[in-house]
C-alpha cells in the first residue's frame, strides 16, 4: 500500500473505508510511512504512538460491524498541549517533559468516541508561546514547503503535520493566531472557532480569556469536520457554551475588508493574493465593502499585555511540586524558582516576566486597565462592522514563512501576529485559507486569507473557505 | 529603560531564578515591549459604571460522582509527584522558625 493514501481529504478516506476499498490500517500505515520518511528533517512530531496499529484496528473492527463516523479510523496529529490519558503531554516544555496526562481533553473523549486514530503529540511553541516553533524546547518544526523555513507556530508541528501527509487533520490551539498563522505558512485550513465553543477541559492554558482548541484539515469541508466532532458544551469548561445563544447572524453577501490596516508593512506579492482571494468571492456574488476599524491598530499592543498577564497567572501553577520537573534548592523559594527558571525557556521566562509586571500595583492601571479598554471598544467596532458584513477578510499573516532564525528580536516576532489576535480579543470565530504562493528565493511558499465572522456563525466560515478554494 | 532592580523585583515576584546574561536581554527586552504596548496610554478610560458584560458561572457546591475527568485517577495523580511515601506527596517543611 503506498502512501499517497496520506493524501486523501478526511471526505475521501471516509468514503473509501465505508466502501470498504481500504482499511484504517492502510491510512494510519501511510501516514506513518511519511513520518518515518520526513519526522526527522521536519521535527513535526515530539513522539509517534507506539499503539497506532491497535487503535487503527479496533477502527476497523468497528468498521467491520458496519459502524461509521465522520471520524472513525481518521489519523490524526494532536498538539502537544492537549491531554491524551497515559500519554506524554509536554507543552513542548523542559518542565514538564516527562509528564504524563492523567485524563483526557473533553476534545479528545469526543474524538476517541468516534474512533479517530492518534498517531502522535505535535511540536509547538513551549507553552504555545510563539509564531514560529522556534520556542519549542525540543527545537523548531521545519516547513514541509522549505526546510530552511518555519512551519509557523506555536501549532506549528500540527500544521506541517496535515501539510506533509503525516496525518490526514490535526488539532491544535490558538491564543492570538496559533492555529491560523501556521495553517497559512503551510498552505492548509486552520480554524479558531467562537471563544467557549469548544470545551478547554484538558487544554494546557496559556491566555484563558483568548484560548480555543480549533482544527488544522486539507479543505475547508474537512475542517468542519474536525470542529463539529470536537464543538460544544461541557460542564468541565465553566467558559464553554451554547452557540445557539448568539442571535443568528442574516446574510448580507457582503464581505468587509479593513483598508487603512493593509497600508503598510504587507508583502506586495502577499497582498496580490489576497486580492485574488477576494476576486473568487466578488464572482460568486459577494459585495466587497471598505470598513472602519480604528482601535485594530492597537490590537497587538492590548494583547500583548492580557495574554503576558494571563499567562503569568496561569503559569504560576508549574512549582515542581506536584508534578513535572522539580529541582531543589535551600529553602522553598529557591525550590520554586530554580524548578521554573531551569524548566522554563526564555520567551516563557520573558512572557512571565512581562506579565507580572503589567500587573503590578502602579502599572495595572497603565498597561491592563488600558488594554481592557481598548479590547472592549474593538470587540464593539468588530460587532458593529458584522452587522454590515458576513465577514471581515485580511491576510493571515503580512508575509510567508521567515527562515529560522529570522526573526532574532522577541517584537519582530510579535509582530506576524499583527491580523490574527483580534479575533482572540473580540472572541470571533476566523479561518485561514489557502490563497497560493508567493515566491522567496526560488521557493513556492504559501501564504492564507483570513476571514473572521460573527460571534456563533462559524459555520459559515467553512461555506466561504469552499468558495475560497475552488 | 526598566532598571536592573525592577528585573530582579519581578524576577523575585514570579519565582524565576536568571542567569546575569539573562537578566541584561530582559532589561532591553521587557524596555522594548513596554514602549511598543504603552500605545494604550491613549485610550480614555473606561467610564465609570460601566458594567462589563461577562459573568461568572459557578457550579453546584456538591461533590462529583459522575462526569468529572479525574475520578478513578487518584494513583495517576500520586504517580506524578516528584518525591512519593506510600499515598503522599512529599513536600518540604514550609513552617520554619526565624532566628
Amino acid at each position: 500500500m503506498s502512501n499517497d493514501l496520506a493524501r486523501l481529504s478526511i471526505a475521501e478516506a471516509r468514503k473509501k473505508l465505508d466502501a470498504r476499498e481500504i482499511t484504517a490500517l492502510d491510512l494510519a500505515r501511510a501516514c506513518k510511512a511519511n513520518i518515518d520518511a520526513r519526522n526527522k528533517e521536519l521535527n513535526v512530531y515530539l513522539e509517534v504512538f507506539d499503539d497506532i496499529e491497535e487503535q487503527a484496528k479496533r477502527a476497523d473492527d468497528r468498521i467491520a460491524k458496519g459502524e461509521t463516523t465522520p471520524l472513525l479510523g481518521i489519523p490524526l496529529a494532536i498538539k502537544d498541549n492537549i491531554l491524551i490519558e497515559g500519554k506524554r503531554a509536554s507543552a513542548a516544555s523542559k518542565i514538564l517533559e516527562n509528564y504524563v496526562a492523567s485524563y483526557d481533553a473533553i476534545a479528545i473523549t469526543k474524538l476517541k468516541e468516534m474512533g479517530a486514530v492518534f498517531l502522535g503529540r505535535t511540536n509547538m511553541d513551549e507553552f504555545a508561546m510563539g509564531g514560529s516553533t522556534e520556542n519549542s524546547a525540543f527545537g523548531p518544526t521545519r516547513n514541509p514547503a522549505d526546510i530552511a523555513r518555519v512551519a509557523g507556530g506555536s501549532s506549528g508541528g500540527s500544521a506541517a503535520a496535515v501539510a506533509a501527509g503525516m496525518a490526514l487533520g490535526a488539532l491544535g490551539s490558538d491564543t492570538g493566531g496559533s492555529i491560523r498563522e501556521p495553517a497559512s505558512f503551510c498552505g492548509i485550513v486552520g480554524m479558531k472557532p467562537t471563544y467557549g465553543a469548544v470545551s478547554r477541559s484538558g487544554l494546557m492554558a496559556l491566555g484563558s480569556s483568548l484560548d480555543q482548541i480549533g482544527p488544522f484539515a486539507k479543505t475547508p469541508e474537512d475542517a468542519r469536520v474536525l470542529y463539529e466532532a470536537v464543538l460544544g458544551r461541557d460542564a468541565l469548561d465553566s467558559t464553554s457554551i451554547d452557540l445557539s445563544l448568539y442571535p443568528a447572524h442574516a446574510p448580507k453577501k457582503r464581505i468587509g475588508v479593513p483598508r487603512q490596516l493593509l497600508s503598510q508593512g504587507v508583502d506586495a506579492d502577499v497582498l496580490e493574493r489576497f486580492e485574488a482571494g477576494l476576486g473568487k468571492l466578488r464572482e460568486q456574488g459577494y459585495e466587497i465593502v471598505d470598513i472602519e476599524l480604528p482601535s485594530a491598530a492597537l490590537a497587538l499592543a492590548v494583547y500583548y499585555i492580557i495574554m503576558p498577564a494571563e499567562a503569568s497567572a496561569n503559569l504560576a501553577r508549574f512549582d515542581g511540586i506536584r508534578y513535572g520537573l522539580s529541582e531543589k534548592g535551600d529553602n522553598l523559594w529557591e525550590d520554586y524558582a530554580k524548578t521554573r527558571g531551569n524548566g522554563f525557556g526564555p520567551e516563557v521566562r520573558r512572557r512571565i516576566m512581562l506579565g507580572t509586571y503589567v500587573l503590578s500595583a502602579g502599572y495595572y492601571d497603565a498597561y491592563y486597565g488600558k488594554a481592557t479598554t481598548a479590547r472592549a471598544q474593538l470587540a464593539a467596532e468588530v460587532a458593529r462592522a458584522l452587522e454590515d458584513v458576513d465577514a471581515i477578510a485580511t491576510p493571515t499573516a503580512p508575509s510567508p514563512a521567515p527562515k529560522v532564525g529570522e526573526k532574532s528580536d522577541p517584537l519582530a516576532m510579535y509582530l506576524m501576529d499583527i491580523f490574527t489576535v483580534t479575533a482572540n480579543l473580540t472572541g470571533n470565530p476566523a479561518i485561514s485559507v489557502p490563497m497560493g504562493a508567493v515566491e522567496r528565493e526560488g521557493k513556492q511558499l504559501p501564504v492564507g486569507i483570513q476571514l473572521t465572522a460573527a460571534h456563533g456563525d462559524d459555520l459559515s466560515l467553512f461555506n466561504l473557505g469552499a468558495i475560497l478554494s475552488r | 529603560m526598566i532598571s536592573k532592580e525592577e528585573i530582579d523585583g519581578l524576577a523575585e515576584l514570579a519565582r524565576l531564578t536568571l542567569a546575569e546574561e539573562e537578566r541584561a536581554n530582559l532589561q532591553k527586552d521587557i524596555s522594548n515591549i513596554l514602549e511598543y504596548v504603552g500605545q494604550v496610554s491613549g485610550v480614555p478610560a473606561a467610564e465609570a459604571g460601566a458594567v462589563p458584560q461577562n459573568h461568572n458561572v459557578m457550579r453546584a457546591d456538591a461533590p462529583r460522582t459522575e462526569g468529572d475527568t479525574l475520578l478513578g485517577k487518584e494513583e495517576a495523580l500520586r504517580a506524578a509527584f516528584p518525591k512519593r511515601e506510600g499515598a503522599y506527596n512529599v513536600v518540604r517543611k514550609i513552617i520554619q522558625k526565624d532566628e
